[in-house]
């Protein structure tokens, strides 16, 4: 870890040099200002400097990746030929021991015994039918086979267990062959515990963290794994700088008079630039990819029954953990969370869009600029509050206050928690978004138009209706839009405010539940990443994704045919 | 001619003898206009002709525009903007407190140095004014509204195919003579063009010209322009501003072939500006 450390900082002081070798080289080029270089010397400095830094820290950084891929496969190997004999003669034994070929012999004979019984019920069944009494005879048979079977391999499985522990246990006492009892070991793991297995040795070796457990194995394993380490890491070290001097000398020698260096630099600086959007576009095929594959896992699991997820009205994961019970194949039905999430979404886009377009005309339009300089701030502190404190109100002061009133009208179900108020303060949360792209959309419509409405003889309203509102129309259109996705993810107000229940109904007054509130249900706590219950989480996860990928098309397809061109 | 050298420092304007055989249409007198604390007119006293085209010229922020718009009171939606002094349409004061400044830019139509249709189709930009000012009762008048504006803007034949098409898919000059009907389908008396050209090459630059020579016919029409050649081409009567002050008005031969200021026979000789 230092190592890669000090090797960072001889590059950057490498890089330095170059910078300096480069500029003194190109102002000895250029003589006493005699003849007139292309670039100026802090151009081929740049260029040098680049040359020495980029190479090296592009090793470096995949050293860094790649180095302990790269330490675990030569390891694994080192102790897989140790271990070799070691598993020849594990086997030799297993051969001459008794017990073990017995079971062998005895788990082959009911396999055969199985398979026959099996030809035996297909024939019956094509003959009499599934229902008939043979059938059923024959499956109690079959029963008690398995059973048998089961029986065989588990006195094997413990012979096997018993062989190799003796052998090692012998070998041990004749503190032998360390490294190959090791990857003897390591070879009989299975494969969950082999990554433990292996971090053990490391800690072992390195003594930074702490191992699990301390055996003569580990040790071995640990003091091989100790040089290829070390020597991976000088080696990656050296290789670093000694790539860094060639890129400096190379560059070096490129440097003359009438060499674009300026050029060069500007190519490598959008190289870069172009690099880090590069990053975010991978990040997101990432975040897609990832999606996609749980989700995959998801639809496996649930047989593929994809209708059922996206059109089915029943959402209960909670219950379909075993096998077999009632109700299971419906209770993946996301319809109703697709619903409470449109239903909120609504009641929050009723609140917000006119009240938000409103407070941006009057900020844009009608308050002189005493007002608008305290009340735009202001207006943007209610997107600051965390969403927990929205959900606080909703739940405390909003709730009860929607349910009184809904029981005063004489409404007698009302409850607290509701989509009304989650939708409500939603809506008030999202009002500042709404107002502050609106007032930037607004402001940005060139004062020639305004101008020309009132020289037309319009009035202020009339202009803002007639002028400034088309014209400034696409950028409002992305402001909702933006709006509808914030409120489509949002998910701490409608934890707190809406409940969990998942309903299917268009009654603002009952509790709904959302995809997002869903997800961080399904995923909280302790949780199996096997179970369709977590796994379709991400499958709701993805219909998100691409239910906002959706909103964001829309969204640029109106702003392009709605675009106006000014200069 | 002994006072055609006065000194710079003489604030009265010099009035050239009266050659236009036109009545009065607007008259202006010791209007002063301030933005905030700064003084940008001082004093203008002129009386505008009808049926002919009065010039404005002068170099940047000599305030010609701002005495432009103090026609149709447009310095009223300038917060900071205070107007003194009388300006007369017809007889009419336009600063009186009775008067609404939005029945008054109905008759007092203006067009702007940069082409500014609204996004709208090019039937609905010149159809805005009479709407929002009921001057059509039908759909078939609004029609004849919109073609007659369109044949005087002399854009009639070229958009008459298109005219559900949005109004800035229009070339500049198309753009510049669209806003022209735009403000002549309200019928106003007094046409307000602030540096009409300046955004426009010379092929619709002339076209323009020609479509203001056509206009004077009927409106009292009143050209700020950069341009000496212009204001000589186009108009009857020049008036020269510099620094807030109207130095030197006539007819618009007198002014260019017989300058009486010093600071007008300097600008117009291009000596500065």
């Amino acid at each position: 870890m230092q190592l890669s450390l000090f090797t960072a900082l001889a590059l950057l002081v490498l890089t330095a040099i170059g910078f300096l070798a480069g500029r003194s080289r190109a102002l000895a080029l250029a003589g006493n200002g005699g003849t007139r270089l292309h670039s100026l010397p802090n151009y081929h400095g740049y260029f040098v400097a680049l040359w020495a830094g980029l190479p090296g820290f592009a090793l470096l950084a995949a050293y860094a990746m790649f180095a302990s891929m790269a330490v675990n496969s030569l390891v694994l190997g080192q102790m897989e030929r140790a271990a070799a004999p070691l598993q020849a003669q594990y086997e030799s034994e297993l051969r001459d021991d008794p017990a073990y070929t017995g079971a062998m012999d005895e788990i082959a004979r009911l396999e055969i015994a199985i398979s026959e019984l099996r030809d035996e019920a297909d024939a019956v069944i094509e003959s009499d039918g599934v229902q008939s009494d043979a059938v059923a005879e024959l499956r109690e048979r079959q029963a008690a086979l398995q059973f048998e079977i089961d029986d065989a391999r588990f006195t094997r499985d413990t012979r096997a267990e018993a062989v190799a522990a003796e052998m090692l246990e012998d070998l041990r006492a004749a503190d032998d062959l360390a490294l190959a009892r090791a990857g003897f070991e390591y070879g009989r793991l299975p494969s969950e515990q082999r990554e433990v297995y292996m971090a053990d040795a490391r800690a072992l070796a390195f003594g930074v963290e702490l191992a699990s457990r301390d055996t003569p194995e580990l040790r071995a394993l640990a003091d091989t794994l100790r040089p290829i380490h070390q020597g991976l890491a000088w080696g990656g070290s050296l290789a670093a700088l000694g790539i860094a001097l060639a890129g400096l000398a190379f560059a070096r020698t490129r440097l003359a008079v009438r060499f674009r260096a300026r050029n060069r630099v500007e190519w490598i600086i959008s190289a870069a630039l172009a690099l880090a959007s590069l990053i975010a576009i991978l990040t997101t095929l990432g975040i897609i990819f990832s999606l996609l594959f749980e989700s995959l896992r998801f639809f496996a699991s649930i047989d593929w029954r994809v209708a059922d997820f996206l059109f089915g009205t029943q959402w209960s994961p909670q219950t379909a953990i075993r096998p077999g019970q009632i109700g299971q194949s419906g209770s993946f039905g996301a319809v109703p969370l697709f619903a409470g999430t449109a239903l909120i979404t609504l009641i929050a886009m009723m609140v917000a869009a006119p009240v938000g377009l409103f407070a941006a005309v009057y900020l844009s339009e009608y308050a002189d600029s005493r007002v608008r300089s305290w009340a735009k701030p202001l207006l943007e502190i209610l997107a600051g509050v965390p969403t927990v404190v929205y959900g606080f109100f909703a739940l405390l002061t909003v709730g009860p206050l929607l349910r009184d009133f809904a029981l005063f009208l004489g409404y007698e179900d009302a409850v607290t928690q509701s989509a009304l108020s989650a939708g409500l303060v939603m809506g008030v949360m999202i009002i500042p978004f709404v107002s502050s792209l609106s007032d930037d959309v607004i402001n940005a419509v060139p004062q020639s138009l305004r101008d020309g409405a009132y020289a037309m003889g319009a009035t202020k309203s009339e202009t803002i209706c007639h002028v400034v509102f088309p014209a400034a129309l696409p950028g409002i259109v992305g402001a909702l839009l933006l709006a509808v996705s914030r409120a489509v993810g949002e998910t701490m107000i409608v934890v707190m405010a809406a409940g969990q229940a998942a309903n299917l109904t268009a009654n603002p007054l009952e509790s709904v539940t959302t995809i997002t509130v869903q997800i961080v249900t399904l995923l909280t706590g302790d949780q199996e990443f096997d179970s369709p219950k977590t796994l379709s989480a991400f499958a709701l996860g993805l219909v998100l994704f691409v239910l906002t990928l959706i909103l964001n098309i829309i969204a640029l397809r109106v702003v392009q045919s709605y675009r106006e061109k000014y200069d | 001619m002994a006072d055609a050298a006065a000194p710079n420092s003489n604030k009265a304007t010099v009035y050239h003898p009266l050659q236009s055989t036109q009545p009065v249409k607007v008259a202006a007198s010791g209007v002063e206009v301030f933005y905030a604390d700064q003084q940008a007119l001082h004093g203008i006293t002129a009386n505008i002709h009808d049926r002919s085209v009065t010039a404005f010229i002068g170099p940047s922020g000599c305030g010609k525009s701002t005495f432009l718009r103090c026609i149709n009171r447009m310095n009223d939606t300038i917060d900071t903007a205070r107007v003194r002094g009388s300006i007369r349409i017809d007889d009419e004061e336009i600063n009186d407190r009775g008067v609404d400044p939005v029945l008054l830019r109905a008759r007092v139509g203006m067009v702007f140095q940069k082409p500014n249709p609204f996004p709208k189709s090019i039937y609905d930009n010149v159809a805005y004014g009479p709407r929002i000012h009921g001057l059509a009762s039908s759909k078939d008048e609004l029609d004849a509204v919109v073609e007659t504006s369109l044949r005087k803007a002399g854009l009639w034949d070229e958009v008459a195919d298109r005219l559900d098409q949005p109004g800035n898919s229009l070339s500049g000059g198309q753009q510049q003579r669209l806003v022209i009907a735009r403000a002549i389908a309200v019928n106003p008396e007094v046409i307000l063009m602030d540096e009409p050209c300046s955004a426009l090459d010379p092929i619709a630059t002339a076209r323009i010209e020609e479509l203001i020579d056509e206009l004077r016919e009927n409106y009292c029409l009143i050209i700020v322009t950069h341009s000496m050649a212009q204001a000589a081409r186009v108009s009857q009567m020049t008036a020269f501003f510099h620094l807030g002050h109207l130095v030197e008005y006539g007819p618009t031969e007198e002014i260019f072939t017989n300058p009486r200021d010093r600071r007008t026979q300097d600008y117009i000789t291009g000596r500065f500006g």
